[in-house]
């Protein structure tokens, strides 16, 4: 049974968008390639430094947006604030009679200010921006990853304009960045993989097995530290509960990134390193799930690779089948053309030498008496046959001239 | 040939699979979230009407509407009296968002709601995303023949440049084909449509869905008094998946034209395989054969850089 399984490819989730390029070997190597791997490992693999420039790069990249959405986003969001905040000291003062119709007017303020990411409760003066450094570093990290939570977006034209361009570039630098994390965590988990599998040769578990037990350990090692850690994490400090906690770490994993929730979105105080040690988190945790999910895919690939193959192999075997019938049908049909053709010959010669012996015309039709005759007249020759040859002139055959016998004397004893 | 015309029908049933799972995850969709949606709704009504009847309000009152309204509007419940978008979960809006969950879009315009809903969504997108990324990988490697490898052929036979410019040349065409196909021209049509988009934000939306990026900032088929909501809302879902084959398309053509001119090797990366679109010509009978020596290639392969990249590799 093939397992691709064993071998998960590593691979970026969204290399259907953005790119195909960078991608590497997370193998959990079979036993039997063991002695390539090492040699091999260095090669493929991206080198370390080259992966810790590149995370450089990235993470330069990301202040730099965060730094351009700061300053194009914030402006636009203090002016928002302040005609929120205006809005609601009139409603305030006219507090008196409300009338559907302003209650309308206030509603629709708010959805307008709700989709520009204000939020019109609690005090402003507490509230913390959505777009400081910290958010818009969370938010850039986002684009790029092509999550794309939505809970923050940009509002401006400039704030679309850069925010195009930024992805353009920045998703396919993430995607090397990713290639090159998911390349390292690859040599590491196979490494130790490698260690298990050796303890497991020596207890002379085949090598199926082997695959098996090393692809449930990859997938509960991984889900242990990237899933279940940080949803109890995310439990703990966002608030949520178990279900929403893990819903949104696979939410955020796949890349869907629906925002209903959102680490780091709401308005408590967090620990300043909270936002970046959650992005860190989640590039990490796209390079496990981009794995986990080739997997599932290889999954799918073999399944009708192996339905294509059986019902290959039954047409196969019915081909094979056919042809044996059809062979063995000529074959059949040759023997048995052929047993006819030497039957008609012989009934000929017979004709032949009865008519001969007879007297007749050869070509006079026998007579079902003649054919009797001819029937016991070759019966008894052949038994008489031996016995006639230790007599020696005396031949006399049933009414066979002297001639005749001795000529057929000398046909049997050429036969002989 | 029999045997295209044999893989062309197994694609073709894997396609028609494919949308059963889409419309089988949009009625389940529908199912859940719908009575969750109707009390919410209810609730918000009952608090306005709760408002109304204040002769005086305070601020705390209206604090607490506005916490209501705020919290509703994150699940897309519209508080607003003409609003007609009656339901965000009808089937054509669960089928949407069934896809933007499997391409990994996911706008959030409309979330699960309820605790049933939620789970579902982590089993259907773990099993949905690798399944689109299979369907899309597949149709692009069909479309590249047609797109890439034979226009290129015609092209080189017919100037005698070298493949290098060949490439180059068809790349920038394809570029210019699709942002104008997939980008402006629907960007066009949205901003008609779309009484409150502008070309540019029609741009932008159509940038931030096909990278499936996918911020949910602007979503089509949600303002008041659209007509023919449901085909239009499958329209978009369609052209999301065209969309994305378009995208995928461009960039293995760039691969192509990078391989071409070196630059792959250069930066240690996988070359673009041509080998393994012949894998799907294969005769069936010879799977048998060809299983052996894939298994063992395919596990060599593993250790070499030059292996293909991506989801490409699950076509192996």
């Amino acid at each position: 049974v093939f397992f691709p399984v064993a071998a998960p490819d590593l691979l970026d989730p969204k290399s259907a968008t953005h790119n195909s390029k960078p991608r590497l070997s997370f193998s959990i190597k079979p036993i039997v390639l063991n002695s390539y791997e090492d040699s091999d490992s260095f090669t493929t693999v991206m080198k370390w430094k080259k992966v810790s420039a590149i995370f450089l790069l990235v993470v330069l990249y990301l202040i730099i947006g965060a730094t351009v959405f700061k300053a194009l986003e914030q402006p636009h969001e203090s002016s928002q604030k302040l005609a929120i905040l205006d809005g609601k000291l009139e409603f305030l003062s006219s507090h008196s009679c409300v009338n559907s119709t302003e209650l309308e007017e206030l509603v629709q303020q708010v959805v307008a200010a709700l989709r520009a990411g204000v939020n019109p409760s609690g005090n402003y003066s507490n509230q913390t921006s959505i777009w400081d450094l910290s958010s818009s570093f969370f938010f850039a990290g986002t684009v790029i990853t092509t999550i794309g939570f939505g809970n923050i977006s940009p509002h401006t034209r400039g704030g679309r304009i850069f925010c195009i361009i930024y992805a353009l570039l920045g998703i396919p630098l993430f995607g090397f960045l990713l290639a090159g994390v998911g390349d390292q965590l690859g040599t590491i988990f196979g490494k130790g993989i490698a260690k298990v599998e050796d303890i497991f040769v020596k207890w002379n578990v085949s090598q199926t097995k082997i695959r098996v037990i090393s692809t449930v350990l990859f997938i509960l090692f991984g889900c242990l530290l990237f899933v279940a850690i940080p949803a109890i994490i995310f439990q703990h400090i966002e608030g949520w509960s178990t279900l929403e906690s893990i819903y949104f770490v696979v939410i955020t994993l796949t890349t869907i990134g629906f925002g209903d929730f959102v680490a780091g979105g709401s308005e408590t105080e967090y620990l300043d390193f909270y936002k970046p040690v959650v992005w860190f988190w989640i590039l990490v945790g796209l390079a496990y799930f981009a794995a986990v999910l080739s997997m599932i895919g290889d999954w799918f690939r073999v399944i009708s690779k192996k339905t294509k193959e059986e019902v290959g192999e039954f047409r196969a075997h019915a081909a094979e089948w056919t042809a044996n019938v059809s062979a063995e049908f000529k074959e059949t049909r040759r023997r048995l053309s052929v047993d006819i053709y030497d039957k008609l010959q012989r009934a000929a010669s017979i004709k032949r030498k009865l008519s001969a012996e007879l007297g007749l015309n050869p070509n006079q039709e026998l007579t079902p008496g003649m054919r009797t005759l001819s029937v016991n007249f070759t019966d008894e020759r052949e038994r008489d046959a031996p016995q006639t040859l230790t007599k020696n002139d005396n031949l006399y055959l049933n009414g066979l001239s002297a001639q005749y016998a001795s000529e057929e004397i000398a046909v049997i004893e050429h036969i002989k | 040939m029999p045997s295209n015309c044999r893989s062309g029908i197994m694609v073709f049933i894997f396609f028609v699979f494919y949308l059963t799972y889409l419309f089988v995850g949009a009625l389940i969709f529908s199912s859940i979230e719908r009575p969750e949606e109707i009390r919410l709704k209810d609730e918000l009504r009952l608090l306005k009407n709760n408002f109304l009847n204040h002769s005086c309000v305070n601020s705390t009152s209206l604090e607490k509407f506005l916490e209501h309204v705020l919290s509703a509007n994150k699940y897309g419940v519209s508080v607003l009296k003409n609003a007609s978008v009656s339901t965000n979960w009808d089937f054509a809006s669960s089928v949407f968002f069934a896809s933007t969950l499997i391409t990994t879009v996911g706008y959030g315009h409309t979330t699960p709601l309820s605790d049933g809903g939620k789970a579902f969504s982590i089993v259907f997108a773990l099993l949905g995303v690798p399944f689109t990324m299979l369907v899309l990988t597949a149709s692009v490697q069909r479309l590249m023949h047609l797109f890439t490898y034979w226009p290129m052929g015609v092209c080189q036979l017919r100037t005698g440049w070298s493949s290098k410019t060949v490439g180059t040349v068809h790349f920038v065409l394809l570029l210019v084909l699709v942002v104008v196909c997939f980008f402006m021209v629907p960007a066009a049509i949205f901003s008609a449509i779309e009484q409150t988009w502008t070309f540019l934000d029609s741009f932008y939306f159509c940038f931030i869905s096909l990278c499936t990026i996918g911020l949910g900032d602007y979503v089509p088929g949600e303002q008041a008094g659209q007509t023919l909501r449901p085909l239009y809302k499958i329209t978009v879902m369609v052209y999301l998946f065209v969309g994305l084959m378009a995208m995928l398309l461009v960039l293995r053509s760039l691969h192509k034209a990078a391989d071409l001119h070196g630059l792959t090797s250069l930066f240690h990366l996988p070359k673009c395989d041509e080998e393994e679109e012949e894998e799907d010509q294969e005769p069936i009978i010879d799977s048998l054969e060809s299983s052996e020596p894939d298994r063992a290639g395919l596990d060599h392969k593993q250790l070499t850089a030059d292996t293909q990249p991506s989801y490409n590799s699950i076509n192996r």
